[in-house]
């Protein structure tokens, strides 16, 4: 019994492992013995500009070779005028490898720039800067600027949505339900915007070989699950004591809410670095007004549970403080591939959430989707964020 | 543990995403650039403006070499030039640092050689075409039609043909390929000079031929690289040397494509200029004029003072991409008119 257990087990080791032999087997011969059996069409060069940092009268241009092929960088120009370079740490560049083009040149700041790099075929590629700025140095006041802005689109708002709280605590069991339909609704388009955020930084920034939407994709659908594994499990846990509940739901909405914020922040404080955005004050308006239904968001199911002032700003903290972090991050180190990481799990994050919520309604509300207050909660909060959006 | 997982897994990838720095102790290169900027770098140089180059093809070999045939006498007593050009489309030629373009080639070379005889004498060339396209020899001036090389493919790979003409008008006149497409053939390269001298000779000069091109290397029918001579900014950093006093003539011929027009500026003076050199009376005294495609002419002028001094398009655009290059005028002690020394 025992020996044909383990026979069983060998095979079932054996035929999971056979394919993976194959494939390997596969690419061995694919890659070796005939390189030439699949030696048709052209395999074209392809250098992405990544970054370009305007210093002190010099221009930089990180590069990467983003195609099937090894490049060989030979010549860099400003405004398709050849210029004088030098390159590190050297011009071969392999699958993937990044080098530095630094180009003595004495720009102008505010005046739009194309930086163009040529292979030695003759193959150019370039990048357009809109605006020239001096690249961001880390200092203590730009430190400061940034927590002052992450501060004012994340913190303040939340809190201050935070405050109808005791609102929401005094309104009929049907009128809740609605508040909390709001919610989904208003996190549903967060989670809708954070896709399309992504998507505009991978066209962008992110050379095709990333497949960025793919990627998008991916870490969506993973951040998704992973949140709603490990939210059941706080939930279960939760259920225990009847007040654990709301604080549990909470919690996730604040930490959906916040990866969401540190993506935003990256957003922002990369957008202020690469000199896109001057940023202004009817801009830091829209922000606010846009996020105090975050705060909101966070409220709705507390609203349940037993006033704890201390869990609900602390809260508010989890959801707002990232959005400062992120406007560092994106300020001082910006990598797109941050960025899409980032507005990608918060995305996921926050359709989870808007399920936990959409669950709780469903036992509280037997139509569930076909009750009216529902409905209209899922559409007011999605068509409020789509007005406050108009402002940013 | 999923945290964990997701941290772990976006801290690899970000290694993998910025760019890698080593911190390895590499010997600083120190490179100062024309306006004076000094960049150190552990790097390579990209200099293809003030470096030395290391390229096949050789402008100073080129600008004064004049390919004037094998010279025989026919019976009437008119004097044959016979000539063998072969043509080729497969070279892979160096045309700036570090950059590689496929040339189609007349006897090897961008510009082809310059072929010059004087007016009356019969021109005699031997085409052979070794390329994979068929190709021709069309030369612009007098002649019939079934030596214009249009109607008349060559080729490819080894067919020949030749071509026999009486050398005129007196002037300067480029020759190219006319297979179509033409501009593809003519972009890549298959063009040179004709020069026909009058009877009576020319004045003498220190003579040299500026063959104004062009290459469109990622093929947007945008020119990437201009020069005098193929080579962008090489009489930059290897200046021309001449002498002052000294008559000075230059043969230009515009081949660029793609743009509708090129100019010629010369600068601290002022040349004769002969449109097409068919006159010996020069059509304006000028250091600026503009040339369309083909369009060509004769400059003479001399220098009263040494120095380095610019020439270049005026369409700065192009300069800036090669076309630019510097005459280095020295004092010619024979002639000196023994003037004032200007400067220091």
């Amino acid at each position: 019994m025992e020996l044909r257990g383990k026979i069983s087990k060998g095979k079932l080791v054996a035929s999971g492992v056979i394919p993976f032999a194959f494939v390997i087997l596969l690419i061995v011969y694919l890659f070796g013995s005939s390189g030439n059996l699949l030696d048709v069409g052209v395999s074209l060069p392809e250098v992405t500009i990544e970054k370009i940092d305007f210093v002190d009268g010099e221009i930089q241009a990180t590069v990467r070779n983003t195609g099937h092929i090894p490049v060989e960088v030979a010549m860099a120009d400003v405004n398709d005028r050849i210029q004088s370079a030098a390159i590190e740490p050297d011009r071969f560049l392999n699958r993937f490898e990044t080098a530095l083009v630094r180009i003595p040149f004495d720009w102008n700041k505010s005046e739009p720039y194309t930086i163009g790099i040529t292979t030695a075929d003759g193959v150019r590629f370039e990048k357009e800067i809109k605006a020239a700025t001096e690249a961001l140095k880390p200092s203590g006041e730009l430190v400061g600027y940034f927590a002052i802005i992450g501060t004012y689109i994340g913190i303040i708002p939340i809190m201050i949505g935070l405050l109808w709280l005791p609102f929401i605590k005094r309104i009929s069991k049907a009128k809740y339900n609605f508040f909390l339909a709001i919610t989904v609704g208003l996190l549903l388009f967060l989670g809708i915007d954070a896709i399309k955020e992504a998507t505009e930084v991978s066209a962008k920034f992110l050379a095709g070989s990333f497949n960025g939407i793919l990627l998008i994709a991916t870490v969506v659908i993973l951040s998704f699950l992973g949140l709603y594994y490990s939210g059941n499990k706080l939930v279960k846990r939760a259920d225990a004591s009847p007040y654990a509940k709301p604080v549990a739901l909470g919690l996730m909405i604040a930490i959906g809410i916040g990866l969401h914020n540190f993506g935003e922040g990256l957003a922002i404080g990369a957008a202020v670095g690469l000199g896109e955005v001057a940023f202004s004050t009817f801009l830091l308006v829209g922000f606010a007004l846009h996020n105090t239904s975050e705060g909101f968001a966070i409220a709705a199911p507390m609203a349940k549970g037993k006033p704890m002032i201390g869990k609900l700003v602390g809260m508010g903290l989890i959801a707002g403080t990232p959005a400062i972090f992120g406007a560092w991050i994106g300020g001082f180190a910006y990598s797109p591939f941050t960025a899409i990481m980032f507005l990608s799990i918060g995305s996921g994050a926050i359709f989870q959430v808007a399920m936990a919520i959409l669950g709780w309604i469903r036992k509280e509300d037997d139509k569930f989707l076909a009750s009216a207050s529902v409905v209209a909660g899922i559409a007011t909060g999605m068509l409020i964020m789509y007005i406050t959006s108009i402002l940013v | 543990m999923i945290i964990i997982l997701v941290i772990s897994v976006m801290v690899s990838i970000s290694y993998f995403i910025f760019p890698s720095i080593s911190n390895a102790e590499l010997e600083q290169k120190i490179f100062v650039t024309h306006s004076g900027a000094i960049v150190k770098t552990t790097g390579e140089i990209l200099d293809p403006i003030y470096s030395v180059q290391t390229v096949d093809f050789d402008p100073d070999k080129f600008l004064r070499e004049f390919n004037y045939g094998r010279v025989s006498m026919l019976e009437d007593g008119r004097t044959l030039r016979e000539f063998t050009i072969i043509a080729e489309d497969d070279k892979t030629m160096e045309i700036s640092p570090g950059i590689f373009y496929n040339v189609w080639t007349f006897n090897g070379t961008v510009p082809g050689p310059t072929i010059r005889a004087t007016e009356g004498d019969i021109v005699r060339i031997k085409f052979i075409n070794n390329g994979n396209k068929q190709h021709t020899m069309h030369f612009h001036g007098i002649h019939p039609a079934e030596m214009d090389g249009v109607f008349e493919l060559v080729g490819p790979r080894g067919g020949q043909f030749t071509y026999e003409f009486e050398a005129g008008p007196v002037g300067v006149h480029p020759y190219h390929c006319h297979m179509m497409p033409l501009e593809e053939h003519i972009a890549h390269g298959l063009y040179g000079v004709f020069i026909v001298d009058p009877k009576e000779g020319r004045a003498p000069a220190d003579e040299m031929v500026m063959v104004l091109n062009g290459f469109d290397t990622d093929f947007d029918k945008e020119n990437n690289f201009y020069a005098a001579n193929s080579i962008p900014f090489y009489y930059e950093h290897h200046p021309i040397q001449i002498n002052t006093n000294q008559l000075i003539r230059v043969y230009v011929v515009n081949m660029v494509e793609f743009d509708p027009i090129n100019n010629f500026h010369l600068h601290g003076n002022l040349y004769y200029y002969y449109p097409t050199g068919t006159n010996t009376v020069p059509s304006t005294y000028t250091d600026m004029i503009t040339l369309s495609q083909t369009e060509r002419g004769i400059m003479e002028f001399q220098y009263t003072y040494p120095g380095k001094y610019l020439f270049h398009a005026h369409k700065v655009e192009f300069s800036e991409k090669g076309w630019v290059g510097i005459f280095l005028v020295k004092e010619n002690l024979e002639n000196s008119t023994k003037g004032v020394k200007y400067g220091t």
